[in-house]
């Protein structure tokens, strides 16, 4: 037996704890109800989160020969599961990420050797070829979350989903006390190098990643205006930093974008060669954010030039009258309605894309 | 699993309940058992394999160094133990740190050597358990404690999941003897257990996560010259949210313990409102700076062969303290910039002894700030990534002309210096008390009010399961 060296014991404070406890509980219930209908009369919904681990439970569900949709925001918000279904067949993986450089998710795909299926990737070519920085960690954090992620994680999520489904203040990117502070009107310095802020959400998220453009944000309103504008400040390049001759920062830029068109070749053809097929698609943009993503990447640029060195399919909504007719009400996404009329009409240049893919392969 | 996620609300919930639903003493150990090694393997499951081998190590080492008869004979076995843990812990926590600088010391003698890089996973709080498991030899070593005879309640007293992965760092000694008869469930120990895990848990979610780690994380992690002014947020918002991210990991393990019936010791003790460094490392970490005081300072010799020798003595202890927090000389650095500021502090006791003004509250106030910012100081050693961001930071701290970047938003320069106001504050307050004695003093209804407004504050900041700084270790 051990001797009993411990005879250190905690002091509890003498209180009435039970009457505390109930009193507690009561109350924390009490104001996380009203929390809960503050939310809902500003019109949050229950939805879920677009976390990494939602992310990660899709991934687990490719298969060898599936159909995968991997990219920014744009294919995350333009285009509709059951119609892709019902035009290609199968029902695709949605794997876009929402603020994210696609490439490290197109990497992991050509890196898993079982894979030989489709992949649609949706591209905007300044998020695209990011040297660095948060777009490429979003992907990473996802792919890390599906490769590392642990069972704790994993349970977690699953409750996770079952509260969010239930609670519209669970909201991560715009009811957190964080995202609240956020919102202070609190002037900065002047020069400080702050990064601009994302803006709010707008969208519902389901299951399988299906998201869905708010109608507050579809229509014209203070959400929509204060969306539009946070696009202008996040699609136009920061400056160089101050710590790095500028010289050399362009030099590092354009050698790592070089890098990006070369590995991003190498993984297509990996796809390729066992049987798999890429196609790039340019999804609608409009307004102020088109003719600025025009003047930083003209379509002459890369996106010409990602074609040519990967030999994969592209399609640019800008070719089709019946793709370049639509408003992307904040300039960057489509509305939950369109977003379904835009999957049906590009079904057809999938087919004829992908089936260009299999002749040229045979 | 980590204390601030869901899955541990779910799983510590229905371990309580099933734990104090039960009569019989072993089947609730049995249950303990069985959820620590839960606990633990929902990370990464192979690794609670280690976790038991080392356990199963030192139960049979504690034996034999019991049985042994000559002394020579019980410092074999301790020798032994002492090296299994350590070499284990060396492999996996610090391989490859003794590559790279083995290749570094041959390329100084001219031989390029280019080693190869281990892919090692290191265990998810391997330091810690590393040193619960080792204190059971060293203690039956020095007669402190006698060896149990159950591998089980050894088992339990080691992966014990309250205090597993980060600490407190709860000696064998300290918790088999409450493993001999079942506990009772005293009267407010629930409420006061569960009060103590929201505690933790706003220390954490809220006031770690929320509102001081984006301050630190830009600052430290930023390439070039910063402000002043933000230099000094994003240190001070570090010193805040490496304190309440670890003293909120240690005031859930000491709330959960208590739920379950057993009684963890205090790790932290208000430690910015220590008087000296000595003050500090009494009042910071308590668990790991009594270990190594009693189990390296006391047998290098603690002070007892003259002020040069304790001096010595010093450095090596905290020498190894810097290392046990990392595989990097930053953390090295850190532990020697401690063990100088000890040793100053030594020699400017003898030089005031006797002195009276040291006592008063005007000079215990001033020389506890200074305190404060050279302890604010060493954290820049223990957080940046490499010295060339350490040296840049600290230039920017002391040299106010120079024209930096600035980074931060006016909030989180506000949020930083409002916490660290109120966090200093509440230290100077409290730093002769404790809490308990704090909350015995409160009206009820406040008691009640702040609890309710601690548990708003985590559903509001609805945190995303950051993990706890110290896992790392």
């Amino acid at each position: 037996m051990p001797s009993s060296t411990s005879s250190f014991e905690r002091v509890v404070p003498a209180l009435p704890w039970r009457r505390i406890l109930i009193a507690v509980a009561l109350l924390t219930a009490a104001a996380t109800l009203g929390w809960e209908i503050r939310c809902r009369t500003w019109g949050y919904t229950a939805t879920l989160n677009d976390t990494a681990d939602l992310w990660a439970q899709q991934r687990r569900k490719v298969r060898p020969d599936s159909l995968v949709i991997i990219g920014d925001s744009r294919p995350l918000f333009d285009l509709d599961l059951d119609a892709l279904e019902q035009g290609l067949g199968r029902r695709p993986v949605q794997l876009a990420l929402a603020g994210s450089c696609a490439y490290p998710v197109l990497a992991d795909l050509a890196a898993d050797e079982d894979f030989h299926g489709t992949v649609i990737v949706g591209l905007v070519p300044l998020m695209f070829l990011a040297p660095g920085g948060p777009l490429l960690a979003t992907s990473e954090k996802a792919l890390k979350r599906y490769h590392h992620g642990t069972w704790a994680e994993r349970s977690g999520h699953y409750i996770g989903r079952f509260l969010e489904e239930r609670l519209a203040f669970l909201k991560q990117n715009d009811l957190t006390l964080e995202s609240l502070l956020k919102r202070l009107p609190i002037p900065n310095r002047p020069r400080a190098l702050i990064p601009p802020p994302f803006p709010p959400g707008f969208s519902t998220v389901d299951p399988e990643r299906r998201s869905r453009m708010t109608d507050k944000c579809a229509r014209p309103g203070a959400l929509q205006t204060r969306i539009k504008e946070g696009w202008l400040p996040l699609f136009t390049p920061p400056p160089p930093p101050t710590f790095v001759p500028k010289d050399v920062f362009l030099a590092g830029v354009g050698s790592a974008i070089e890098t990006r068109f070369r590995d991003t070749a190498a993984a297509v053809k990996k796809i390729d060669a066992r049987g798999g097929q890429v196609v790039f698609v340019r999804f609608p943009v409009t307004g102020r954010l088109k003719q600025l993503e025009d003047a930083a990447t003209p379509r002459a640029g890369p996106w010409t030039r990602l074609l040519a060195e990967t030999g994969a399919p592209g399609i640019y909504f800008e070719d089709y009258p019946e793709l370049a007719s639509f408003d992307c009400p904040e300039w960057s996404h489509l509305s939950a309605p369109d977003s379904v009329a835009f999957t049906q009409r590009l079904v057809p240049h999938l087919q004829k894309a992908l089936a260009k893919g299999t002749e040229a392969a045979h | 699993m980590l204390f601030n996620s869901l899955t541990f609300v779910v799983f510590f919930a229905l371990v309580l309940g099933v734990y104090w639903s039960l009569r019989d003493w072993n089947a609730r150990k049995n249950l303990l058992l069985a959820a620590s090694y839960i606990f633990y393997g929902a990370w990464n499951p192979p690794f609670a394999l280690l976790l038991f081998a080392t356990t199963a190590l030192d139960f049979y080492l504690g034996s034999r160094i019991a049985k042994a008869q000559q002394p020579h004979a019980r410092r074999i076995w301790l020798i032994a133990s002492v090296t299994s843990n350590l070499s284990m812990l060396g492999f996996f926590k610090y391989g490859n740190f003794l590559l790279q600088n083995f290749q570094w010391l041959l390329a100084r003698a001219g031989v390029a050597y280019r080693p190869p890089h281990l892919d090692i996973f290191l265990p998810i709080g391997i330091s810690f358990y590393t040193f619960h498991s080792l204190s059971y030899t060293l203690d039956v070593y020095r007669r402190v404690c006698q060896p149990t005879r159950s591998l089980r309640d050894f088992t339990l007293a080691v992966s014990f999941f309250p205090q597993l992965v980060a600490g407190p760092i709860v000696r064998a000694a300290d918790f088999l003897p409450q493993l001999i008869a079942p506990p009772r469930l005293r009267p407010g120990q629930l409420g006061w257990g569960l009060l103590l895990m929201t505690l933790g848990l706003f220390e954490k979610v809220v006031l770690a996560d929320t509102l001081l780690a984006s301050s630190a994380n830009t600052i430290f992690g930023y390439g070039g010259v910063v402000q002043t002014l933000d230099a000094w947020t994003g240190v001070v918002g570090f010193a805040g949210q490496i304190f309440f991210d670890f003293a909120g990991y240690s005031t859930c393990a000491i709330g959960a313990a208590l739920c379950l019936g057993f009684h963890l010791k205090d790790n932290f003790r208000f430690p910015y409102a220590a008087v000296g460094f000595s003050d500090f490392w009494r009042r910071w970490h308590i668990s790991l700076s009594t270990f190594l005081r009693d189990f390296l300072y006391i047998p290098l010799g603690g002070n007892r062969s003259g002020p040069v020798r304790a001096a010595i003595n010093l450095m090596i202890v905290m020498f190894i303290g810097g290392l046990w927090h990392g595989a990097a000389w930053t953390f090295v650095v850190w532990g020697l910039i401690h063990g100088v500021l000890l040793v100053i502090e030594r020699i400017l006791q003898s030089v005031f002894k006797g002195a009276t003004w040291t006592s008063s509250w005007g000079a215990k106030l001033l020389l506890g700030l200074a305190t404060y910012v050279a302890v604010c100081f060493g954290w820049v050693f223990f957080r940046a990534t490499d010295f060339a961001t350490a040296a840049r930071l600290i230039g920017a701290m002391v040299d106010t002309r120079h024209r930096g970047d600035a980074l931060l938003t006016t909030r989180e320069i506000l949020q930083v210096g409002l916490v660290t106001a109120g966090l200093l504050l509440a230290h100077w307050k409290l730093r002769d008390t404790s809490v308990p004695a704090a909350v015995a003093r409160l009206p009820r209804w406040l008691v009640g009010a702040v609890w309710t407004l601690m548990l708003c504050a985590i559903i509001l900041a609805q945190g995303t399961g950051n993990a706890f700084i110290y896992f790392q270790f």
